[in-house]
């Protein structure tokens, strides 16, 4: 330990001690969440780069997008017999639509279809490298069985040392806004120095990152805690059914009478008008409804709509203002965990600070174990002078 | 002394990677990869309709193919009790004649009470379907098809014939 620590008083030693020790005997396993985390804020974006399928190429610069009845009738054309689950049209206009479908002999397979001209680009297979990387992030691949799995509350329980070390790093070293005024990174005095000044600097810049990072990981954590005692703190209530009176009976072997996708869609743009739809959701029964989904004024949370797929009524919005204030709060933590929500330039934010905080915990371990492996043998140096002194008085 | 300025080889080992053993934490994703393919697989009907297919059931006109969703006893669902999932396949002829699939323990009273409504697509479609506490290892489920026409037809099948384990689950359980 060196003299600017030592000459401090013993409040701050034990503070900086509790900081060193909350993150070091699970450094290794932090910094795995950390990098797995970082690559999953872009990794759509890495799909994009590396898979032609999913990108929307539009055949000339003035092609229109498809009508979703346009969409069904390209999918019913290159996979005959498949039911639709849902289309949905990622915000950003460079990726394809994902369709959910299921085929007659029961799988269900995700297509990526061109926007503009309905051909199916192609299908994803079984390695999906986003759903894996997410995976391993966030639970460690490990199942959900019974209620949620011990990997999603050992890598959320992460959490606690993140705050943790986050609050006693902005204890023991309060000044750190000298940081933002006079970036110090000395690379010419040794090892250790050079990690702590990383260290200093890579966490003051990421103070505010951190908060939202352990704050929303928390919620992650509370959140598995709250379902597997079955506490609920949704305003939703009971699911809407069609009302049995609205379903048509037929005679046998008439098509029952639907309304189409696009009608659908009118009715939404018709009830609220500043909705961007983002997904379609089929009746996954003959009484449930089909939703429409996407974000309104408030860009983090969901709204949906309802639409009764034989009259075409709206029956059921379910809104930003029709939540508790608390629903808003905890429905928030998700976005902005994952920076999903204003577009690509957010993601490589998060991506940036995501590797920034990788490299905090790095230099963490770097600076402690350097310190700690010097302190062993200046421990080591002292007794062994001492018991030489002792002898040679005998 | 001598202890102290040459730690033993097992102790010098243990000093220096001591901070680092949480790497090993990485070891539970590469054990569970296999599952989690396996697992994604299943979910998307790649491996069935479901973990333990229980055949084909003829319903009135039509016939469908009825499984359990996993081999596991029922699970606690809070205040809701408990209950079990099933999945069903309609026949390739009567996908467009069947308006909805219910299933449940014991006779309906009427189509009100059919019991859990089957949801998904007519190639696969699960329900949640809830365990009555009063229910016993020898109860029969029944399964309704309610046609677009309106017709009703309905089928039968012995707990212990849809699902061993949950037979064996409510033995074990007893009688409340």
């Amino acid at each position: 330990m060196n003299g600017t620590v030592s000459r401090k008083s013993s409040g701050a030693r034990l503070w900086f001690v509790i900081h060193g020790w909350l993150a070091l005997p699970i450094w290794a396993f932090l910094f795995f969440v950390c990098l797995t985390g970082s690559i999953a804020t872009v990794s759509q974006e890495i799909v994009w780069l590396a898979s032609p399928m999913v990108r929307a190429n539009a055949p000339a610069a003035d092609a229109r997008l498809l009508g979703y009845d346009q969409i069904m009738a390209a999918v019913e054309r290159e996979v005959p017999g498949a039911r639709v689950r849902f289309i949905s049209r990622p915000v950003k206009s460079m990726f394809a639509l994902t369709v959910s479908v299921t085929r007659p002999e029961g799988s269900t397979d995700t297509l990526y279809v061109n926007p503009y001209t309905g051909a199916v680009q192609g299908e994803q297979g079984e390695f999906d490298f986003r759903d894996f990387v997410r995976a391993l992030h966030g639970w460690l691949l490990v199942p959900f069985n019974d209620g949620f799995s011990l990997g999603w509350y050992a890598v959320s329980a992460l959490s606690i040392p993140l705050l943790g070390s986050l609050i006693t790093g902005i204890v023991v070293y309060k000044r750190f806004w000298r940081v933002y005024l006079r970036p110090r990174l000395r690379t010419g005095k040794g090892r250790r120095v050079f990690w702590g000044d990383l260290h200093r600097l890579a966490g003051a810049w990421s103070i505010p990152f951190i908060a939202i990072m352990a704050v929303t990981a928390g919620w992650f954590l509370v959140r598995a805690i709250l379902d597997d005692n079955h506490i609920s703190i949704s305003t939703i209530g009971v699911p809407a059914v069609v009302a049995r009176g609205d379903v048509p009976v037929v005679a046998r072997g008439e098509p029952a009478p639907r309304i189409t996708l696009e009608q659908a869609a009118e009715a939404v743009r018709r009830q609220l008008p500043d909705l961007e739809p983002s997904f379609v959701q089929f009746p996954s029964s003959a009484y449930s409804h089909i939703r429409v989904g996407g974000r309104g004024s408030y860009p983090l949370l969901f709204e949906t709509v309802d639409v009764n797929p034989y009259n075409g009524k709206v029956e059921r919005t379910r809104r930003v203002s029709d939540r508790s204030a608390l629903e808003l709060v905890t429905g928030s933590m998700r976005p902005l965990h994952t920076g999903d929500f204003a577009g690509v330039w957010l993601k490589l934010v998060y991506f940036g600070f995501g590797l920034l905080l990788t490299t905090l915990v790095f230099s963490g371990m770097m600076v402690w174990t350097k310190r700690t492996a010097i302190e062993t043998v200046k421990l080591v140096r002292e007794r062994a002078s001492a018991r030489l002194g002792l002898e040679a008085a005998e | 002394m001598t202890a102290l300025a040459s730690p033993s080889r097992g102790a010098s080992l243990w000093q220096r990677w001591r901070f680092h053993l949480s790497a090993l934490v990485l070891i539970v994703p590469v054990i569970f990869t296999p599952v989690f393919f396996q697992e994604n697989a299943f979910f998307d009907g790649k491996k069935g309709l479901g973990q333990r297919e229980i055949g084909e059931i003829a319903v009135g006109p039509w016939s469908v193919r009825l499984a359990e969703f996993k081999v596991v006893a029922p699970d606690a669902e809070g205040r809701a009790g408990y209950a079990k999932t099933f999945a069903l396949a309609l026949c390739p002829a009567c996908v467009d004649e069947v308006k909805a699939a219910y299933l449940r323990v014991g006779k309906p009273r009427n189509i009100r009470t059919a019991g859990a409504l089957f949801s998904g697509t007519p190639y696969r479609q699960t329900a949640e379907m809830r365990i009555p506490d009063r229910t016993t290892a020898d109860d029969v489920l029944w399964l309704t098809l309610e046609g677009w026409d309106g017709a009703l037809h309905q089928a039968t099948i012995p707990i212990r014939a849809a699902s061993p384990i949950t037979a064996a689950w409510l033995e074990k359980r007893g009688r409340p």
